[in-house]
């Protein structure tokens, strides 16, 4: 069979070739900007943060820092879908309900996400504050993705269903489910980028005792700007391998991921 | 068995008259195969029969409590499961686990499918799909079986099997079975009585039992074609054939709406 063209090699080496080298040019034009600005309180070269991140990185300090944010981010992913497939799923087999619940899903979409987090912050522990703004940020997100995937389901298939007489929970298992699935793995997909960003956005602003994002406003405030630039490496790392991680069991389980 | 009917039933969608003041019986264990041209409302009276849309006036007869299987035009399997897990999806609020895969097996091997049980829609050829959507239809212990033109989307040799397979399963566990087509050889193969209805809103024209022997109605049997004939006269709106034209008895006379 021909191959389209720029479909690329289907071993993969190519695909890997063009990131690398893509990743090679945004260190070289860091490292030139770094060069030319030639203060490493403005803006740190690669080495200086590598240097940075080698010694940060093994200290307890940032070891229980990860370890807090990694479980915020869980946490409010956990929610985040939960609450959102069962409004979604509510929603997407009751139009009334969609109805009453779009103004509340259009206000929290639009609100600003440092609004969210000034707001918390007047309510909740510092603590808890990453949690809330990423679960008000990602919920809605999960509920329009799921909504859509409910209204998807082939209303031939529902008839065949209301025919037979199936029940509730067996139309939602051989019908909804499958008519679902896609539109709840782009849904877990955006929720979970989503959440690491709104966590540590949460944590810089809240400053909870052990959290990736007190440590980054922590050496700003020190004007340790290459420390700033490894806690943000680390928040980078820690987004990427849970999405790899994502993409590996969806591939494992035979579905595809949009490319982001 | 009791036997089903509609009395007076009138449907309009917007201005339009789809069934005007239209009754008809439907013999228990029997099979009504309903003539008519398409877009005449033969679907509109399935989905009135179900209970799937409500009738605008007039009343359904004996239906209470009454459940339904189906097979429509398209085998309407579920794409992520096998055949044998389509048809015991049905059987789930019937029977336990055990009991019901051994229907659904008995349903699937008397389609002839009982190798293919495993495999998805996707995998079956057109007439596959649509003997599972058949042993569905059986294996659901419904008082009424309605069949939507079933057959239409398979060439002449399946669908010629896919009948064979319906009469055999029909033969074996006696349904109560009311067949829309418009196709008359279908209609003179399957059908115990095959009625003949208007352009709409819908009108019966005819109703004819078939007396034949159901083996010299197969089809390119030389005994059908004078009642062939004389359905084709109906639809097309020719002069009406004398009764008991051979093969048929007219058991209603035209305009019996």
């Amino acid at each position: 069979m021909r191959k389209s063209p720029g479909s690329g090699s289907s071993g993969g080496t190519r695909p890997a070739v063009f990131a690398s080298l893509g990743a090679l040019a945004v260190l070289g034009i860091w490292a030139a900007a770094a060069h030319f600005v030639d203060s490493e309180i403005v803006l740190p070269s690669p080495l200086r943060v590598a240097r940075s991140a080698a010694v940060l990185f093994p200290t307890a300090k940032f070891l229980l820092a990860l370890q807090a944010t990694f479980l915020r981010g869980l946490a409010s992913f956990g929610i985040s879908m939960a609450a959102g497939i069962a409004v979604g799923l509510a929603c997407g087999l009751s139009s009334p309900l969609a109805y009453a619940m779009a103004p509340a899903l259009t206000i929290t979409r639009a609100t600003p996400v440092l609004a969210v987090i000034l707001l918390a912050l007047i309510w909740f522990p510092s603590g808890t504050v990453p949690i809330f703004a990423a679960v008000l940020m990602a919920f809605p997100v999960v509920v329009g993705d799921v909504r859509q995937g409910v209204r998807s389901a082939d209303p031939k298939l529902l008839e065949m269903s209301r025919l037979f007489q199936l029940r509730r929970r067996d139309r939602l298992r051989s019908i909804y489910a499958p008519a679902m699935a896609p539109h709840l793995a782009s849904a877990a997909h955006g929720a979970l980028g989503l959440c690491w960003k709104v966590v540590v956005a949460g944590e810089v602003l809240s400053q909870p005792a052990r959290a990736l994002g007190t440590g980054m406003n922590r050496a700003r405030i020190e004007l340790e700007t290459a420390e700033v630039f490894a806690w943000t490496l680390a928040g980078i790392l820690l987004c990427a391998l849970t999405d790899l991680a994502f993409k590996l069991i969806r591939r494992r389980r035979g579905g595809d991921v949009r490319p982001s | 068995m009791a036997t089903y009917g509609l009395r007076e039933i009138s449907k309009s969608y917007g201005g339009l008259r789809v069934l005007d003041d239209f009754s008809l019986d439907f013999p228990a264990g029997k099979v009504t195969a309903v003539l008519g041209p398409s877009g005449c409302g033969k679907t509109t009276l399935l989905h009135i029969l179900s209970g799937l849309l409500s009738a605008d006036a007039g009343e359904r007869a004996g239906f209470e409590g009454a459940r339904f299987s189906c097979v429509f035009q398209e085998p309407r399997l579920v794409p992520s499961f096998s055949a044998l897990r389509n048809v015991e999806l049905v059987l789930r609020a019937e029977l336990p686990r055990e009991a019901r895969r051994e229907r659904a097996l008995r349903f699937l091997s008397a389609v002839g499918l009982r190798e293919a049980r495993a495999l998805k829609p996707a995998q079956l050829s057109g007439g596959m799909r649509q003997r599972t959507a058949l042993a569905r239809a059986f294996a659901y212990p419904a008082d009424l079986l309605l069949m939507d033109e079933p057959f239409q989307s398979v060439d002449l040799r399946t669908r010629i099997g896919l009948m064979d397979a319906f009469l055999e399963l029909q033969a074996e566990d006696p349904r109560t079975v009311v067949f829309v087509t418009h196709e008359v050889r279908e209609a003179l193969y399957l059908g115990d009585t095959v009625v003949v209805l208007s352009d709409k809103p819908a009108r019966i024209l005819e109703r004819r039992e078939v007396g034949l022997p159901r083996e010299r109605r197969r089809y390119g049997s030389p005994d059908l074609s004078e009642a062939e004939a004389a359905l084709y006269r109906l639809i097309l709106g020719e002069p009406a054939t004398p009764p008991g034209t051979a093969g048929t008895t007219r058991t209603a006379g035209a305009g019996g709406g």
